[in-house]
């Protein structure tokens, strides 16, 4: 394929999902859902099931504030909403980590709101780095194991483990490299570039890194369009079509991500050793930093922000801040000080799931053109 | 709305548990100045770590959560977040942490003031929230943080792997402590601690549950003011004395067939949630006027502490109201309501606490209808005063006064 045709297959999957899982569940592969922002996917997958991401979606809420207070961020909210719809049927389980307040209370939510769907739970420690956050990670992961076999009758089994790992990690490697290359390529718009990080949830690992590999490829051999100004973006989300499309309008282009649900993904791989795959996949979570919902008491993402726009020649750092987001809203202050201490011009601009007018956020974007 | 029957306010009696309990939460403050002002290290430490440490240690630690609820009560809330905000804090965030992050900037607050932070102590057995809280501090104010992480339990028991865990993290930090401040753990010393932290717990559950009596022998708003000893020296030998002082005076009201709610006792109720600190006239008065006791509330009961040994303690920590599933959660309610005779429960939609407000409205159907009581949620703020609507509270309770009513 292509060009143009890769990134329309990823545009279709990004917005199809639904077609997704049907096709996936035409095959006789079982779906378990993975919300944000950090799942076991590998052990889904060595299960030969399909794990798909569940990042809410863009709708207005009605039946989740039966369960939800409205200070609940919308992501969240759009996930009960969606199971309540129906729009998950046929999924196997979800699972919800513990990584944040919300999310602790979606999955006590989800148990009475969506019961057709099995809660699994995956606690994850935030005392990381010593040898009981690792002994304590693998616990969780043997408790969602446990918990999947109930829900599904497959059964886990560690070298099968081993060799998604080696799917994930090939994944994690292409996903960097991708991101590198669309740097590379001011032509690719903002919104073709998060197609190709959405589709990533809903696609087998393997079909999505041959796709993002053969995109690497292709644009290796086109030329480079004409240049835009270039930002890093930092935050949970940037998917809304309507935010992206501002962006593409004022030219900009994002050449480097902070996003929970794209590059905070791929960081970091589960290492070569270990004492078996599973204490390899725990060690990948030990090592993970960086991010707004894992305990970070020196706040190394925020240096890490200033460091990533340095080595990406990014003018700018727009930081779209999910509303009701306390890990996020947390930092904030914090990222602000530092990018303007080291003199990169930043922007903030509040979204949330149910935002249907984006003239406040166009207005800021534009000023911030200005200003670049 | 029935007529107030104001009872006559007794002087207040200098050995009466009220005034032991003000003179120790008062001087939770002082003596931290005071070491501070010797050149001990000082710590500031979340409500729910586990107190037992620095008590051990003996060091001496502030209770951030504390300051900001005094702080707001005495109606500086709006004032110190509106610091935090001008410096980018979003007002969506937890208004004790704007607060304290205000607090840790301007190093002033009349209304509550307290020493300055050498280390932090932090436990995210009530949230994560804190996590983020304390790590601001930490970057801000260049120091230690010592966390305990205590994780959301999504089971209805404490599973082994959880216990092994929180109790590598107690090791840890004990040890961490050790190095910093140079204090030694003794054994004998933290047997004694857990006695006395036991006994005070003992006797606070023991005067909460004195709500069981018809009336009770005292307005639920009373808890809300004597849990601070509880948050702030549950381990002091002192605060021990005087919770059993407080049992003895309630079960003499009992006897005596006297109350500290001053009114007669028409409606009894739970209350769900943290207090409005910033308009706790108001919420009290609301209920007051109307003949309506909050005889009981998880928050008060949520910081007595009853364990035998270290296993048990760390099982303890790991059961806080907001670290526990919603079954385990609502059968505790239930059990409170049951046990003291609640007709409706009255929920506090707290715009600050996402964790205990999140899945409140399912937990609250769950309690009304396993109680056979109605439920009436109004929305406030444990300490920004511009969360709450002192009309749409009146017409809530109206509401709940109204159908409990109707059910007598």
């Amino acid at each position: 394929m292509n060009v143009k045709e890769l990134l329309e297959r990823f545009h279709k999957t990004a917005t199809t999902p639904r077609e997704q899982m049907d096709s996936y569940l035409a095959e006789g592969r079982k779906i378990v859902l993975t919300a944000p922002v950090y799942t076991p996917e590998e052990i889904i997958h060595s299960m030969g099931m399909v794990p798909m991401g569940v990042w809410g979606g863009d709708i207005q809420l009605a039946e989740s504030k039966k369960y939800f207070p409205a200070f609940i961020c919308s992501i969240v909210q759009s996930i009960v909403e969606l199971g309540i719809a129906g729009t998950y049927k046929g999924a196997s389980a979800i699972v919800i980590p513990s990584l944040c307040d919300s999310l602790k209370v979606a999955g006590q939510n989800w148990k009475y709101a969506v019961p057709s769907i099995p809660f699994i739970p995956m606690t994850y420690p935030q005392n990381r780095k010593p040898g009981f956050g690792h002994t304590f990670t693998k616990e969780g992961y043997l408790r969602v194991i446990k918990d999947l076999e109930e829900a599904t009758g497959e059964r886990f089994d560690d070298e099968k483990l081993a060799a998604s790992i080696e799917v994930y990690n090939a994944h994690n490697a292409a996903m960097r490299a991708l991101v590198i290359a669309l740097a590379a390529h001011p032509e690719i718009t903002n919104a073709q570039r998060s197609d190709i990080f959405k589709s990533a949830q809903f696609m087998r690992k393997e079909e999505h890194t041959a796709l993002v590999n053969e995109l690497i490829e292709a644009l290796a051999a086109q030329q480079p369009g004409e240049a835009k100004t270039r930002v890093m973006t930092t935050g949970i989300l940037a998917d809304a079509p309507e935010l992206l499309a501002i962006l593409d309008e004022n030219k900009i282009q994002i050449v480097c991500d902070d996003i929970a649900a794209e590059s905070r993904q791929y960081r970091t791989d589960a290492p070569a050793e270990g004492a078996s795959a599973l204490d390899r996949l725990a060690a990948k979570f030990c090592e993970m930093d960086n991010c707004s919902v894992l305990y970070d008491v020196e706040k190394k993402r925020v240096a890490k922000i200033v460091e990533d726009a340095k080595t990406a020649d990014a003018k700018g750092v727009v930081v779209l801040l999910t509303k009701f987001c306390d890990p996020e809203e947390f930092d904030y202050p914090l990222i602000k000080k530092a990018c303007d201490e080291a003199g990169i011009p930043n922007v903030l601009i509040e979204i949330d799931r149910q935002m249907i007018n984006y003239e406040q956020a166009r207005t800021a974007i534009e000023t911030f053109m200005e200003l670049l | 709305m029935a007529e107030a029957v104001k009872k006559k306010r007794p002087p207040i009696d200098p050995n009466s548990a009220k005034a032991r309990l003000g003179k120790i939460a008062a001087e939770a403050y002082s003596s931290a100045q005071e070491a501070k002002e010797r050149g001990e290290m000082v710590g500031w430490c979340s409500s729910n770590f586990p107190v037992e440490i620095p008590e051990t240690l003996g060091l001496a630690v502030v209770y951030p959560e504390n300051q900001a609820a005094g702080i707001a009560a005495r109606g500086a809330g709006e004032r110190m977040c509106n610091v935090s905000e001008a410096d980018g804090y979003s007002n969506d965030i937890c208004a004790y942490a704007r607060i304290s992050l205000a607090y840790a900037k301007i190093k002033s607050a009349p209304e509550q003031d307290m020493p300055q932070p050498d280390f932090l102590l932090c436990c995210n057995n009530i949230c994560n929230c804190m996590i983020k809280w304390y790590e601001n501090l930490a970057k801000e104010l260049d120091i230690p943080m010592i966390l305990i992480d205590i994780p959301f339990n999504p089971d209805y028991e404490v599973s082994d792997a959880e216990l092994a865990y929180v109790r590598d993290q107690f090791r840890a930090a004990i040890a961490q402590l050790e190095e910093l401040t140079g204090k030694k753990w003794s054994e004998e010393k933290y047997k004694e601690v857990m006695e006395i932290s036991g006994r005070t717990s003992r006797a606070w559950l023991k005067a909460t549950a004195c709500a069981k009596y018809t009336p009770s022998p005292f307005n639920g708003f009373d808890l809300l003011n004597h849990m601070a000893v509880m948050v702030t020296a549950r381990g002091k030998l002192e605060a021990a004395e005087a919770m059993e002082k407080l049992y003895e005076e309630y079960e003499e009201n009992h006897e005596k067939g006297e109350s500290t709610f001053r009114t007669e006792e028409k409606y009894r109720v739970m209350f769900e949630g943290i207090a409005c600190w910033p308009w706790l006239r108001v919420t009290a008065t609301g209920l007051k006027s109307r003949g309506i006791n909050m005889v009981t509330t998880i928050y008060a009961d949520a910081f007595g502490f009853i364990y035998e040994d270290f296993d048990d303690m760390c099982r303890a920590y790991c059961k806080v109201p907001n670290a526990i599933n919603l079954e385990y959660a609502r059968d505790k309610r239930v059990k409170l309501a049951k046990d003291n005779k609640v007709e409706g429960l009255l929920v506090h939609t707290n715009r600050s606490c996402k964790l205990w407000s999140g899945f409140m409205p399912e937990m609250s159907r769950q309690i009304g209808e396993a109680c056979d009581i109605p439920v009436v949620s109004f929305d406030g703020d444990q300490a920004d005063p511009r969360n709450f609507s002192e009309a749409q509270y009146d017409t809530r309770v109206q509401g709940l006064m109204e159908i409990m009513e109707t059910r007598k």
